[in-house]
């Protein structure tokens, strides 16, 4: 299909390249109508591709373009709320047409739409996006290492099953997730917290790699992923997909359903349902013991959705509770010097469902009230209304039974508004201007009979931004925003009173101390923040296939409550975290030059970047604590200056109709520039390349993926010596946890054999072999690489139907 | 539009927090206490804490026998200490004391008022010390929760988690 696509758009472009130098004085009339209810449709732009020529639709929906030249040409009619409508005919006189929008994908003849359906976030800014169809094939992978495949893109991982997307490198607060419109809030400040989302209830994901849409926030310096549902067909029509997965490694699998009902008056309903249950994955030569997983999420939609006017009422859950390694549970260094010396993990049981401590729950709920309206022909207003209430739980192996309570119980309450007003200024200016307020309460119970980590906190938020995009011709394109953010934290937190007088905060921050327990002291911290942040970028076509961009972004981001209190012992990793109260808002400046160069059968794209950071807020090893559990490494939060730079390229080469190679790659560098030496959890470089042949007869596709991961040769040295008795002697070994693992390569096969192919029902039947190898390998970006390698080899049967 | 601000900011102003309860932490171990028996000898009571800046010394006469009970207390709470060591005997399945010498040869076994676990293995929260040439040393104290294995000679072959590890300067005398 898709090549059948770009064939004709080839064609076309061909066609109206061609001069003709005859006569200009032709007239085109016409209509735009709403496909379902015929009702006129004002506001919608009729340009005539590659040309100045323009109008819109008055009140009656009528259009008229003059002094058009003989020949072919081809109309894109465009409205803010839908998806734009090409149509190419030869002029030799007046003509009067007709159009008819539609909000949705619609693939009538004579209608050509944008590659995918999927409108970019951020002219001026690269983006990487998948389809529904690549996600199916992920639909049993997290988010995080579903967008691994993406160049620029990769996942921090705590074990098997706890992945968090990292882009250009930065991750957590540094990265936003975008659900349909509006931010996730789940306490993605912790490195080992996934995000609380399902990718089986969204048709599209897209990857920008900066703070572009400042409509979301000004605050995620590496980059955004905004999330799509599918959209609403505006008629009669009931329509679905069922996706079912089994996998032998784990002997478990996964259920995921849609189903959506609408009607010719716009009134929609949708459900979506989705399960995965696995037991201990396992590694080549090993079981992973305690990493099974049990998910489930489900969410509702309803509402009303016509061209002019819409809302919608959504609600969606999301459950789960992973098990966690048990052998890299351990107590203190000594424990992990001896669990980095061994080959295979200390603890291997055999093959079992059930999930003991160490282990996570979380539940996020999310309820969310929309409403736009175009107001008049030239402006539209949208709101958003989010309420979240997301609660994790973390259970350590303890003493007398107590595994059973957890150690961390949070509560994290967010309400947030985002209402905007878009406006034309004729035809080449386009404006947003919009207000978000955010307030967010955290509770953490003190039932756990442990040391809270984080603070019971309230956060208000209130911001404004403004865009503008300036778009005179079709081949040159410029953006701009601006926005501005009040951040106000109020904490109240236990602090140790030797540790608050050790660090000197009794002299700096007095005013907050409210009362004294004795050893323990109750402070309230009450800090302010204000975040400017900006973007400009331009867009350039160069010529039909070679387009570039170019685009600044500045981000400013307050410290979150982990860098600002963090307070407890990481057993996984054999560390103390402290927060540090005296920490400001991080700045960073990122400058993003693209080339895209697209033709039918080479597409070829680099993106690189460059990244500077004050203020950057991260955690460094800082002495060492006498504890009863022998010396312990502190790590505390701090500040610094940071210089980044990467690329990432890719491509697509079409060696002939059925066989098609994509590739990608990417590189990051960066260093702390104030201890002159490089950031830790750096992904290391990274090569993925695709191979699929679609045999012409049955549509039988044959896809190879092999992915190389390089070794990461720059990491700051964070190795400690641990004292040991062998044999009545005290000795001394070094610890090294900072060497990375070598790199690895990584092969994946599908196969895809579609059963039945109507436009009412599709089919298909895939087999999936991942580490098809079954090579052993570990990788840098996994928190718990010191413990056990990478899942071996897995075999998925996947059966995907759509209706 | 401007009534939904106002009402956002309404839920806003209005929220207050109540103050955060004060966590009573269960399974803290803030001391380490070894108390020394021995027949015509006086009881001696040894102790560790965080609040030492070097380790406590332990004075034992050579060529001697000494009956050593560990014991583990919370007193991060001067007012309200508590004794660990009751849970650590319960769960004696789960846990295991061990020591480690330097320096000084001293060999250890099980004390007659030990207590065993469903094994019969010794839990060594009372043991048996038995000195012999004077000079001076040190021994490591471990707390080991739920080992691998329940008989080594070594900390290592135990596995499982180190819950308590601390150390004690040791001075054998003439």
């Amino acid at each position: 299909m898709n090549i059948i696509k770009r064939l004709v758009l080839f064609f076309i472009l061909l066609l109206t390249s061609i001069i003709h130098g005859q006569t200009c004085d032709f007239r085109i009339l016409g209509i735009v109508k709403d496909l379902h209810d015929g009702e006129p449709i004002f506001g919608a732009v009729v340009e005539i591709k590659g040309t100045d020529f323009y109008g819109q639709t008055n009140k009656e929906g009528y259009f008229e373009l003059t002094g058009i030249c003989e020949g072919s040409v081809q109309i894109i009619v465009s409205h803010i709320q839908c998806n734009p409508v090409e149509r190419s005919l030869t002029i030799e006189s007046d003509v009067e047409l007709s159009f008819a929008l539609e909000h949705h994908i619609n693939e009538l003849e004579e209608i050509i739409l944008i590659e995918n359906g999927i409108t970019q976030v951020n002219t001026s800014v690269s983006e990487s996006q998948m389809n529904a169809d690549q996600l199916a094939r992920m639909s049993n992978q997290s988010l995080a290492e579903t967008l691994n495949v993406l160049p620029g893109v990769s996942a921090l991982k705590t074990g098997n099953s706890i992945a968090k997307p990292m882009i250009h490198g930065l991750y957590g607060s540094r990265v936003a997730i975008i659900a349909n419109g509006m931010r996730l809030q789940d306490q993605e400040w912790g490195a080992d917290h996934a995000p609380n989302i399902d990718l089986n209830g969204f048709e599209s994901v897209q990857v920008v790699k900066g703070a572009a849409a400042l409509k979301y926030g000004g605050d995620a310096s590496g980059g955004m992923i905004v999330l799509s549902p599918q959209r609403i067909r505006l008629k009669d029509s009931l329509y679905g997909n069922t996706i079912l997965n089994g996998v032998d490694n784990g002997k478990g699998g996964g259920l995921s359903s849609r189903l959506t009902k609408s009607y010719d008056n716009g009134f929609y309903f949708s459900g979506q349902l989705a399960t995965k249950y696995f037991g201990d994955r396992q590694a080549p030569d090993y079981f992973l013991t305690n990493t099974a997983l049990k998910e489930s999420s489900l969410g509702f939609t309803f509402g009303r959705s016509r061209i002019l006017k819409g809302w919608q009422l959504k609600y969606t859950r999301f459950q789960n509770e992973t098990g966690i390694l048990r052998s890299a549970h351990i107590g203190n260094i000594q424990d992990l010097l001896r669990a980095v010396e061994s080959e295979i993990p200390l603890r291997v049981e055999p093959f079992d469902y059930a999930i003991e401590a160490p282990k996570q729950q979380a539940l996020h709920q999310s309820l969310q009230a929309s409403y736009f309206n175009q107001i008049s022909d030239q402006s539209l207003i949208r709101i958003d209304y989010n309420y979240q209430i997301n609660s994790r739980k973390e259970f350590d192996v303890r003493r007398a039974n107590r595994s059973e309570l957890p150690a961390i119980d949070l509560t994290l309450q967010t309400h947030d508004f985002l209402g905007s007003i878009k406006w034309r200024n004729g035809f080449d200016w386009e404006f947003e201007w919009g207000l978000n307020g955010l307030l967010q309460d955290n509770f953490s119970n003190p039932e756990t009979g442990v040391k809270r980590l984080i603070p019971d906190y309230l956060k208000y938020q209130i911001g404004s931004f403004i865009t503008g995009n300036y778009k005179p011709s079709n081949i040159f394109n410029w953006e701009w925003g601006l926005r501005f953010d009040k951040v106000f934290m109020d904490a109240q937190k236990f602090y140790d009173t030797e540790d608050w007088i050790e660090r000197g905060y009794n002299l700096m921050y007095s005013d907050y101390e409210q009362k004294n327990f004795g050893t323990q002291l109750l402070v309230n911290p009450k800090l302010n923040f204000l975040n400017i942040s900006a973007q400009t970028g331009i867009a350039i076509r160069l010529s039909d296939s070679d387009k570039t961009t170019l685009s600044y972004i500045l981000t400013q981001r307050a410290p979150n409550v982990s860098e600002l209190f963090s307070d407890g012992l990481h057993h996984s990793l054999a560390t103390i975290e402290y927060g540090n109260l005296t920490l400001d808002k991080e700045t960073s400046h990122k400058v993003l030059l693209g080339f895209k160069k697209e033709n039918t059968r080479l597409s070829f794209g680099i993106d690189s970047y460059l990244n500077s950071v004050s203020n950057f807020i991260y955690i460094e090893p800082t002495g060492v604590e006498q504890t009863t559990r022998g010396a312990f490494p502190v790590w505390s939060y701090n500040s610094t200056k940071v210089f980044m730079w990467g690329w990432d390229v890719f491509g697509e080469i079409q060696f002939a109709q059925d066989l098609e190679y994509t590739f990608n790659a990417a590189y990051t560098y960066a260093q702390d520039l104030t201890k002159n030496e490089p950031l830790i959890l750096v992904p290391p470089f990274a090569f993925n390349q695709q191979m699929a042949y679609t045999f012409s007869k049955k549509n039988i596709e044959i896809l190879l993926s092999h992915r190389f991961t390089g070794t990461q040769n720059r990491f700051p040295d964070t190795n400690f010596s641990v004292n040991l008795i062998e044999s009545g002697t005290i000795i001394q070994k070094q610890l090294d946890v900072s060497t990375p693992p070598t790199g690895y390569h990584n092969l994946d096969i599908y196969f895809s054999l579609p059963l039945t192919n109507q436009t009412s029902f599709k089919s298909t039947i895939r087999l999936i072999v991942l580490n098809l190898t079954n090579t052993t390998y570990n990788d840098y970006l996994n928190r718990l690489r010191y413990y056990a390698a990478e899942i071996g080899r897995s075999v998925q049967l996947q059966l995907v139907l759509k209706y | 539009m401007h009534i939904a601000s106002i009402l956002i900011l309404t839920t806003v102003f209005s929220c207050t927090k109540t103050d955060p309860e004060l966590v009573d932490e269960q399974e803290l171990i803030t001391s380490v206490i070894l108390t020394f028996t021995s027949d015509g000898e006086e009881d001696q009571q040894v102790r560790w804490t965080t609040q030492l800046n070097e380790n406590p010394t332990i004075t034992l006469n050579s060529n001697s026998e000494y009956e050593v009970a560990v014991s583990f207390l919370d007193e991060s709470d001067p007012t309200d200490v508590e004794d660990i060591t009751t849970e650590v005997k319960m769960e004696a399945d789960e846990h295991q004391v061990f020591f480690e010498f330097s320096g000084v040869p001293i060999e250890f076994g099980q004390a007659v008022s030990d207590v065993l676990d469903t094994n019969q293995n010794p839990l060594y929260i009372n043991s048996l010390w038995s000195t012999s040439s004077p000079g001076s040393g040190a021994v490591r104290v471990y707390l080991i929760h739920e080992p691998i294995q329940k008989n080594s000679s070594d900390r290592n072959g135990f596995g499982g988690e180190t819950d308590v590890e601390v150390d004690f300067s040791i001075l054998v005398k003439d």
